[in-house]
């Protein structure tokens, strides 16, 4: 028993964060940092608790949920990317104060949430651990406060999230229908003999749709937009990141089940890959707010992401894998600039970034670092993780679909260019006062530049263990 | 003999030799540039560290074990693999130690020669930056990495030639430097994309080993072509020589290190580094001979009218490399290394004492620094000379001995020519480097003692500190100006992992060579030298000659009109216009367009939710239908 809850360590950990959380939350006065503080100290608890949790192995709660390396990398990575998340939510600009301790333990809960989904093959687990980090984030994002600000991003977050989840049941009901089961175990011995009938094939692509909601791929992207620029800074930072993980993770593992036979089925995620692509680069030429910008730009990253995934073998998991941690950092460093830069919180407009490389150099140098990666200039990870996912998809000989990626990262480069140019090389109409950034934060931003660079030219270990945690994918055993 | 790995001890002594420098750079170009006095001590702490590592490596190891190979796989494809690490065999351990000896050398010495200059602290950070590259590149183990630090090279001798950017010749030297030697490199490429297209591994120690017998003998002569190419840009030989006389804009210690261990010495070392590969092609080793003596003797006419003091070393420079080739050229691996070791201790000499002159009296004109009163500077006076006379291969100077070992490599050719026009070259190197230093000894009329000492750089050439910061370094390089001729046999022994060749002396070689350079300086000291000398050269009787020579035989005014008339002209203009209608028109075309696009879906991209559910379960309705209707 005591090695079963060993297993379920780092979701313990996060329970008992929420915990602490929660009765931070009780009294009414709020002192100023103290909140903070604990979360910070507990989300590092949490890394340490997915690190000790990481050689783990095995099933448990009734085989609905599984340990293994691919699902304990995931939690260190969702864990690593929450710590960091926290790390900057310092001053907290753009939630009131009030809120302040919900504001740690809605993220908490939905990290948890997350955590259990990349764990669970059942699929009533997978659903309800979806939802738990679902409803986590419908709060978090009209929890913002500031002028202007109306709930309406709340609201289409939450229509198009459970339109999703109706679609994602509705998949499920297929999926059970065909083998009579739930769990992915039993689904994995029915499935490759069932994926051609369309049913089967309807079943797993709608089950998909909860995951395409949470990654923003085509038809499922309209909330990002809104919810990107409508969310305070650090929740967008948040989404921007850490849901991604999951819900990458989730896309691989469910892909898996088909053996990789399904041709019908790769088509179809041919067509989203090229649509989200196409329409998020082409979209975010024309935007004025760098949220907004960048949400199209995840829209397009999704795409990219989607590539790997749709070879559906080992190289372009890992690939995918590997291209969603180059993602988490270079995205993560671009949101920390945007947290940092917006000191009231507010919604910045590219225009607002003029003269930042002398209010701070550094700012600068880590927003330029991180858009080369997104654009997928060498030597940063970007361009690595571009790399292999074309790679992958080449191999497949899927060579038109990786032209229109090399096209796509073409137009991307035009609008990622554009914001380095606005930080670089404009001029602002009023001289700010420089940026005064702390010790830590610049000790943070260093971290950020060496490791998209070191990244960028040795990739082997993340590809490494990449790979060796997509071998553990429930075919594999 | 197969290659062994390194024990740790050495592993980590190698690694700190070639990465300290580069952490230096790193270092105060990011972090302490703002702080003078720290970035000097990392700077010039990280070189010390490593010229001790040098020498460790160059004495401490057993003359002749097997080479040592560290490879950490880098990239990995199908066909390729391309690996980073270090080879130690005798030539890159002897050219490690050299390249460590006369960074160290330079940067100490430049802390009396750049005191006071604002930039300082960056000038070291380049340093640091060039011996890092260099150091990388004497013991890659292959050749692309051995590219790779080659540009940097190229890149750091930029950042350093045109250290002064604002002034503009400054720059324009730099241009030039960068963009002739680009030149040459492109044929390097080439070269070693057809090697790793026929072979496979650009090992170095492999390519030594097996290319005669996997490639095609065709196929060698043309690949050791297309390398010598970069050599020819890199060590500035016909036709590529005239970036190095502008290279003289930089600070002079940066000549000195250019001009000796680094940069254009890469060239002869890339082709020493690769002469088992070249010795399997006759006809490349005729081309670098012919390349070597081609460029030996056209450097050393333009040297002779020279009055830059500093362009009278930079020629000599393109001479001795010339020669060198020549040595290589003719089959004498050990010929070219060892002059390339001797030259680069009396050439940095050379740079280092004129650069004590031209800090003192402001001047490059060797006339100047001698009515100035230059033969009062004592240290210098002595040095210079002694490194001249090594220079214009005087016994016992080290000079001597190197150039005995390329004439009787000339003399082993059976086409008497190369002899005679190397022992030309050598009368010539003689007459030039002695009638600067005539000039130098015996000016005609001398300024009054204290008349210029007010000049240039005053405070720095007074301050005891930087006086025996720029004193020491020429003094120890003076001495292996004249010691390092006696330990040929040594070097001899230790390059050929010591089982020397069979080498076939001519002893009636030295009386002529040194008759030929004892009538060299006679007729400089009849025209420069004796007391009713007119201090005038006997070219200047021959005006047509004189200005042919002065003016490189119009290599650069022919350089000029290529480029005014056919690339400008021809090629520029009709790829400025191609540009403009055709490219610029299409791409301009495809922007707006891209453009266009991204409104066009943004204004479909619209907020209102109900059309966003609906276009979503549209798409799934659709994507249902599409299952149902191809099954």
């Amino acid at each position: 028993m005591a090695a079963k809850l060993y297993m379920f360590l780092p979701e313990t950990a996060y329970l008992l964060m929420g915990l602490v959380l929660f009765l931070l939350s009780l009294p009414k006065e709020q002192p100023g940092g103290r909140v903070y503080v604990w979360a910070l100290c507990l989300s590092l608890l949490g890394v340490a608790a997915a690190v000790a949790g990481l050689p783990q192995k095995g099933l448990i709660f009734f085989q609905a949920y599984r340990v293994d390396l691919y699902s304990q990398l995931f939690k260190l990575i969702l864990s690593v990317a929450m710590f960091l998340v926290v790390s900057i939510c310092w001053p907290l600009t753009g939630v009131e104060r009030r809120y302040k301790p919900e504001f740690f333990l809605f993220l908490t809960t939905c990290t948890l949430g997350m955590m259990l989904m990349v764990s669970a093959v059942e699929l009533m687990t997978l659903y309800l651990a979806l939802e738990l980090s679902s409803f986590s984030l419908y709060i978090l994002v009209p929890l913002r406060s500031g002028d202007n600000i109306d709930i309406e991003a709340g609201v289409k977050y939450l229509f198009i999230g459970i339109t999703a989840s109706c679609v994602m049941l509705f998949g499920i009901s297929y999926l059970y229908g065909a083998a009579h089961s739930t769990y992915l175990a039993d689904i994995l011995e029915k499935l490759p003999l069932w994926i051609h009938q369309p049913a089967a094939a309807i079943g797993l692509l709608l089950t998909l749709s909860g995951f395409f909601f949470k990654l923003a791929v085509f038809p499922f992207h309209f909330w990002a937009p809104d919810v990107y620029q409508g969310a305070a800074n650090q929740v967008t930072t948040y989404i921007a990141t850490v849901s991604k993980a999951a819900a990458v993770a989730l896309l691989v593992r469910l892909t898996s089940l088909t053996g990789g036979t399904s041709l019908y089925l790769s088509y179809i995620l041919i067509v989203l890959c090229v649509v989200s692509m196409g329409l998020g680069n082409l979209v975010a030429i024309v935007q004025k707010d760098l949220k907004r910008m960048l949400a199209y730009s995840t829209i397009a990253h999704a795409g990219y992401i989607l590539m790997g995934i749709l070879t559906m073998n080992e190289l372009g998991y890992s690939a995918a894998v590997f291209y969603t941690v180059a993602y988490m950092i270079m995205n993560f460093a671009a949101f920390m600039v945007v947290v940092k830069l917006a000191s009231q919180g507010q919604d910045l407009k590219i225009s607002d970034l003029a003269g930042l490389h002398r209010r701070s150099p550094l700012l600068a140098l880590t927003l330029m670092m991180a858009l080369f990666s997104l654009a997928g200039i060498p030597p940063t990870v970007g361009f690595t993780g571009k790399f292999l996912v074309f790679a992958a998809a080449m191999q497949q000989g899927h060579f038109w679909l990786v032209l229109v990626g090399m096209i796509n990262a073409t137009i991307s480069l035009y609008y990622y260019l554009m914001v380095i140019k606005a930080a670089y090389l404009a001029e602002p109409e009023t001289e700010a006062p420089p940026l005064v950034i702390g010790m830590p934060t610049r000790l943070l931003n260093y971290l950020l530049i060496v490791v998209m660079a070191y990244l960028g030219i040795f990739p082997q270990q993340v590809m490494t263990l990449a790979e060796n945690a997509v071998k553990q994918l429930i075919w594999g055993s | 003999m197969n290659p062994v790995a390194p024990s740790d001890f050495v592993l980590w002594l190698t690694l700190a030799a070639m990465w300290l420098p580069f952490i230096s750079f790193l270092t105060i170009f990011f972090i302490t540039r703002t702080q003078l006095a720290l970035s000097l001590a990392v700077s010039v702490s990280c070189a010390a560290v490593s010229l001790l590592a040098a020498w460790y490596l160059l004495l401490g190891l057993p003359a002749a074990q097997p080479p040592v190979e560290f490879k950490m796989l880098w990239m990995a494809g199908a066909e390729a693999r391309i690996s980073y690490g270090f080879l130690l065999d005798p030539l890159s351990r002897l050219m490690l130690c050299i390249v460590a000896s006369i960074s160290f050398l330079v940067q100490v010495y430049s802390l009396g020669y750049m005191a006071g200059d604002d930039g300082m602290a960056k000038y070291y950070s380049f340093l640091s930056l060039f011996a890092w590259s260099m150091i990388s590149l004497v013991v890659a183990p292959g050749l692309l990495q051995l590219y790779v630090f080659w540009e940097l090279v190229g890149l750091s001798s930029y950042l350093l030639i045109g250290f002064w950017h604002h002034k503009f010749s400054a720059s324009e030297a730099g241009k030039k430097a960068f963009v002739m030697t680009r030149l040459g490199d492109l044929g390097f490429f080439l070269g070693i994309i057809v090697l790793l297209l026929h072979l496979g591994d650009l090992s170095i120690l492999k390519l030594n080993a097996q290319a005669a017998a996997k490639l095609s003998a065709g196929l060698v002569t043309a690949s050791a072509v297309l390398i010598f190419m970069g050599v020819v840009g890199k060590s500035a030989q016909f036709p590529l020589l005239t970036w190095l006389p502008d290279a003289m804009e930089g600070p002079t210690p940066v000549s000195a290190l250019l001009h000796s261990a680094t940069m254009v010495a890469a060239g002869v070392y890339l082709v020493s580094r690769l002469f088992p590969f070249y010795a399997a092609s006759p006809d490349a080793l005729m081309v670098v001979l012919a390349i070597g003596t081609v460029t030996m003797l056209l450097s050393s006419t333009m040297a002779m009218v020279a009055r830059d003091i500093k362009q009278v070393w930079a020629f000599s420079t393109v001479s001795q490399l010339g020669f060198m080739l020549m040595g290589l050229g003719a089959g004498s691996y050990f010929a070219g290394v060892f002059h390339l070791t001797t030259h680069a201790a009396f050439k940095a000499l050379l740079f280092l004492c004129s650069g004590v002159f031209i800090h003192h009296f402001g001047s490059n004109d060797m006339y100047d620094i001698a009515r100035g009163g230059g033969r009062r500077l004592k240290v210098p006076m002595i040095t210079i000379t002694i490194a001249g006379a090594a220079l214009a291969g005087v016994f016992p100077a080290a000079g001597f001995f190197s150039k005995e070992s390329i004439m009787g490599a000339l003399a082993g050719l059976p086409q008497p020519g190369w002899l005679a026009a190397g022992l030309a070259g050598a009368a010539m190197t003689a007459y030039y480097t002695s009638r600067l230093l005539f000039v130098l000894w015996f000016p005609r009329q001398i300024a009054a003692p204290h008349h210029e000492e007010h000049g240039h750089g005053e405070a720095a050439a007074h301050s005891a500190f930087g006086y025996w910061a720029m004193g020491v370094p020429l003094l120890i390089l003076a001495g292996f100006a004249l010691v390092l001729g006696f330990f040929g046999d040594g070097i001899l022994n230790f390059l050929h992992w010591g089982r020397p060749p069979e080498f076939f002396h001519h002893v009636w070689l030295a009386p002529v060579s040194l008759i030929l350079v004892a009538c060299g300086i006679g007729l400089a000291w009849l025209e420069f030298g004796r007391k009713k000398a007119a201090q005038a050269g006997f070219l200047s009787r021959l005006p047509a000659v004189e200005a042919l020579f002065a003016n490189r035989w119009y290599m650069d005014a022919f350089y000029r009109c290529m480029l005014d008339y056919v690339v400008y002209g021809v090629f520029s203009r009709l790829f400025t216009l191609n540009d403009r209608r055709v490219v610029d028109g299409g791409v301009d075309g495809v922007c707006r367009g891209t453009v266009g696009g991204g409104w066009l879906l943004s204004f479909l991209q619209s907020g209102l939710l109900q059309y966003n559910l609906f276009t979503m379960v549209l798409i799934i309705a659709l994507v249902g239908l599409y299952f149902l209707v191809m099954h």
